[in-house]
């Protein structure tokens, strides 16, 4: 294989387009330098620039942390690897903007525990990834800093709201990101993108440094290329943390141990509300391919029913944006953040212009929901009864988990779609969720997985498991990735 | 018309006496330089989380059972929501559905009668920002943000302001003896809010209800109630409504006034706080912080009583801590407890007071006062004597053995010596009085042997040898 190819008169490798493991093994027989990843990221930057996935470029620290490697001991399978973030996990120095005008020169003084962890293993961080203001969003429109486009085909929408991560991995610019999802916001744009993002369990990695959004339902999770390297930074990234009362205590345990198992006499139940009419017929037909592909292999599907699981979406609204109202209050621009340029008299002008000038309208259109639904007598007929409902559906999956080892579907409603749509549907957004929420309403670990592509535009579906079992996830994935064996790079076949 | 009664109920914020606060690691001290006792928690930075200090719980537990309250053993926070400059995320973690404490009461004593005041609940909260208003700005001290308070609710059963001033000094003596809090109102670590209504003799139903914000001082307690109700009567009196309000005591004109209408008051949207997971608290646990439960100042007065020391000492011993608790060391370790409190609430006092200083900066120890104490009831030394030995702890780490020889107040035990003294002031106009008044006779003459001796004769040797002598 040719790594070097001439472009414009630079030389541009492609040492990125190897898999981690012939990454490692380069870097380990000094075949290439930390510095040679990074520089081939920040070329493939410049030469994606329209993607938009990007906020904000570390290019300085990154180089000076690649030469600082160059010294140092390769002594694991992510080190010098180049990873993009989510511009909603706090990184110390480094910008962090969540898409929004209101933090748009916020400088954090602390890292996130997951940016603590992936500089325990050297990664790299190469920018912050472009997304919808505040997560609010499911196709990246909503951010302050502009659409990311689909490296498909960029007339349509990456998906959101973790977009610019999906995208910047997708293009190959970097092979990992991390995402956050609180409904969908890996899932969907990793369906979106063809490429591969698991939302955890909630409680597996610590959410001490990602900016919340629904306390309750938020999870931060890798994103990649393909499966086995997905497993591998989520390796890296879990882990009881002391700064976050919701993570979990957990034995240490390798996520691809189970990778290359036989699967045959596995039981997968597939709830018929992920198969029903609301569903693009091309997706359902490619799901359908891969379950009848399942069952040749001698594993049993059987189509089940979840109590409720059709209110997901309205339970969705009333939790997440209530609790969305109350995290995103602190943003009032005394301590930090936008600051209105009009002259402010009290405390209550300072409020309304700072907020109402420094958020986006999806994000006040959200926070006025959430904080209608915890008014007054409102607490009890939504916000509670939302709480039993929840429960219930929670219940729900949990009762078929003890009988069934998986529970599948497809990712999304729909294929991406044409940027500029649905912008002016308050509703729509939630829709694309709706095969995505329920699993966040549970808490259980998700994953989007690549599964077809449609005129050059890609199609995911959803391996669910119960709670901490994402190394059966893995061992699923796997085994249905090797049998499709897709081209996944939107770039075509660089061989061909 | 019938007589106005008042009905009256206190809500008062203390601030607990832990070594960090209550949702971060930041230290919890007062008097710092502003704004150094702070992390990205206290700050209410994006990103961050509440974590919870286990000792805040505990606290809050042994408060729950100092104040006879039930506890809610399956706990969870709320978060209050409101914007103020005060409150650094915009809401406050505290509790609304579980209480960590409820249905409690406190005792207060009417002089004829005792009376329970009933506690509605007390919760567990973190304190604001101190704001300091300087020419028309506003300064924030982030220190005292996330100091852990407990809110401690009374059911509106206060009758008047007498009894109102009685719980809060009584509330007060409890959070101080349980080690909850410093109560120092000046410092703001004790904070009372007076809730105040009048009614109708004959009419259940209580009137409107105004809230009387943050009074400074327990005597401003009684002034404010005074002022409101009588202002509320005129109002009433003369058919005018009271308005349902928030007011301040104003301390330079000592009345008090309008802050804000309960009508613009927020919607404070209360939900379970969704960072800090649901506490269950097991029995065990309860009951291993009762055994830490100190002796509380009602109890100690009927111990005190029943050993035998005054009603004046026993005051002065309450209302001082530090000294009480040498006299219960002192107590347990099997110490005369009249003479011990005799000592500590006189001259150990007086020189405390008189220097300004606490036992601690002396060189006194428990060892040391228990020797005195028994030297004095064993009648080894007087009463003259112990106060020198006394006088010299304060400034010495010696013994007290070691104080007596050095300063020469070892007592004359020695049989002949005292005999040499004793012999000459015999004689038969001695003995003839002696007949008729043995006492009186042998007071006189040990008065005479300790003026000659200054003090240092044994009494009880020399007094069993003036027996003999005076029966020959």
């Amino acid at each position: 294989m040719e790594v070097l190819l001439v472009l414009g008169g630079i030389i541009m490798t492609n040492y990125l387009d190897l898999s981690l493991i012939e990454i490692n093994n380069k870097l380990k027989n000094r075949e290439i330098k930390p510095i040679d990843l990074v520089m081939e990221c920040f070329s493939k930057i410049e030469n994606n620039e329209d993607l938009n996935c990007f906020i904000t470029l570390n290019k300085e620290e990154a180089i000076k942390k690649a030469l600082e490697l160059e010294n140092k001991e390769v002594d694991n399978i992510l080190f010098a690897i180049p990873i993009a973030i989510k511009d909603n996990i706090i990184t110390k120095g480094l910008k962090t903007t969540c898409g929004s005008n209101m933090l748009n020169n916020f400088i954090p003084t602390y890292d996130a525990y997951v940016i603590n962890k992936i500089n325990n293993c050297n990664m790299i961080v190469i920018g912050k990834t472009n997304m919808d203001e505040f997560a609010m969003g499911s196709s990246n429109q909503t951010s302050y800093f502009g659409c990311v486009l689909n490296a498909w085909n960029k007339s349509k929408v990456s998906g959101g709201s973790s977009g610019g991560s999906a995208v910047s991995v997708s293009s190959r610019i970097v092979p990992f990101a991390l995402g956050s999802d609180t409904g969908g916001s890996i899932r969907q744009p990793s369906a979106f993108n063809g490429i591969v993002g698991l939302k955890p369990t909630y409680g597996r990695v610590s959410r001490y440094g990602l900016v919340s959004f629904a306390s309750s339902l938020d999870q931060i999770g890798p994103m990649s290329r393909n499966v086995l390297e997905n497993s591998m930074l989520l390796n890296c990234i879990v882990g009881k943390d002391n700064n976050d009362l919701t993570s979990c205590e957990k034995d240490i345990e390798d996520f691809s141990r189970l990778i290359g198992e036989d699967i045959k006499g596995i039981k997968i139940a597939i709830p018929n509300f992920y198969v029903n009419d609301n569903i693009n017929n091309d997706i359902k037909a490619n799901f359908n391919n891969v379950v009848n592909m399942l069952k040749n292999k001698g594993v049993i599907v059987d189509y089940v029913d979840i109590d409720y699981i059709e209110y997901s979406v309205p339970l969705y609204q009333i939790i997440a944006l209530a609790e969305a109202s109350s995290n995103l209050a602190r943003f009032d621009g005394i301590r930090y953040g936008y600051c209105t340029d009009k002259k402010i008299n009290n405390a209550d002008e300072l409020y309304k212009y700072n907020r109402g000038e420094g958020f986006g309208e999806e994000v006040k259109r959200r926070i006025m929901i959430g904080s209608y639904v915890l008014s007054g007598d409102n607490v009890q007929e939504y916000y509670y009864k939302a709480l039993s409902i929840r429960k219930i559906i929670s219940d729900g999956f949990s009762n078929l988990f003890k009988e069934y080892d998986y529970i599948i579907g497809p990712t999304t409603t729909t294929l991406p779609y044409n940027i500029g749509e649905g912008q002016n549907d308050a509703v729509k957004s939630f829709f694309d969720d709706l095969l995505t929420i329920p699993v966040n309403m549970a808490g259980l670990p998700a994953m989007s997985l690549p599964i077809g592509i449609n005129n050059n535009l890609p199609i995911g579906m959803q391996i669910i498991c119960n709670k901490f079992e994402e190394a059966k996830i893995y061992k699923l994935a796997s085994f249905i990735e090797k049998e499709l064996n897709l081209n996944l790079d939107p770039r075509g076949d660089l061989n061909e | 018309m019938n007589k106005l009664l008042p009905t009256i109920g206190i809500e008062v914020h203390c601030e607990l006496k832990t070594t960090n606060k209550v949702f971060s690691n930041s230290l919890n001290v007062y008097g710092e330089i502003a704004n150094t006792n702070i992390n990205e928690i206290d700050f209410g930075y994006p990103g961050t989380l509440p974590t919870l200090n286990k000792d805040v719980i505990d606290v809050g537990i042994k408060t729950a059972l100092l104040l006879n309250c039930k506890i809610n053993k399956s706990m969870y926070f709320d978060r209050k929501n409101y914007f103020y400059p005060d409150n650094p995320k915009n809401y406050q973690i505290t509790q609304k559905s579980t209480p960590i404490g409820y249905d409690g009461f406190v005792e207060i004593d009417l002089g004829d009668k005792l009376k329970k005041i009933y506690i509605e609940e007390m919760h567990i909260e973190e304190d604001t920002c101190k704001s300091i208003h300087e020419n028309g700005k506003t300064l924030l001290d982030f220190n005292r943000a996330g100091v852990p308070l407990i809110e401690i609710v009374t059911k509106p059963v206060i009758d008047n302001d007498n009894e109102a001033v009685l719980y809060v000094e009584k509330l007060r003596e409890i959070l101080l003896y349980g080690g909850i809090s410093d109560v120092k109102i000046e410092e703001g670590s004790l904070r009372c809010d007076v809730n105040i209504s009048l009614r109708r003799e004959d009419c259940n139903v209580l009137g409107t209800k105004v809230e009387i914000k943050n009074i400074g001082s327990i005597s401003a307690i009684k002034e404010a109630i005074l002022f409101e109700i009588e202002r509320q009567e005129k109002l009433i009196n003369n058919n005018v409504d009271v308005v349902a309000e928030t007011r301040k005591f104003d301390e330079s004109i000592r009345e008090t006034v309008s802050m804000r209408l309960k009508e613009t008051n927020n919607d404070y949207r209360y939900f379970p706080e969704p960072d800090i997971p649901k506490l269950l608290i097991e029995d065990s646990y309860i009951e291993e912080i009762k055994k830490t439960l100190p002796i509380l100042p009602s109890e100690l007065r009927i111990k005190y009583k029943e050993l035998g020391i005054n009603d004046i000492t026993i005051n002065a011993l309450i209302s001082n801590m530090e000294l009480n608790k040498y006299l219960l060391d002192l107590i347990s370790m099997g110490t005369n407890a009249i003479i011990g409190a005799n000592i500590i609430t006189g001259d150990l006092l007086a020189y405390l007071n008189k220097n300004g200083i606490s036992i601690k900066d002396t060189n006194i120890t428990i060892d040391n006062l228990k020797c005195l104490v028994d030297k004095l009831e064993s009648n080894e030394i007087s009463s003259k004597i112990g106060k020198i030995i006394l006088s010299n702890m304060f400034e010495s780490s010696d013994s007290v053995d070691l104080i007596m020889e050095k300063n020469d107040l070892k007592l004359i035990s020695d049989e002949n010596e005292l005999l040499n003294i004793i012999k000459p002031m015999i004689n038969d106009e001695i003995k003839i009085e002696y007949s008729k008044n043995n006492e009186k006779t042998i007071k006189y003459l040990i008065g005479e042997i300790m003026k000659v001796t200054k003090g240092k004769a044994n009494p009880v040797v020399v007094n069993d040898l003036l027996s003999k002598e005076l029966s020959k």
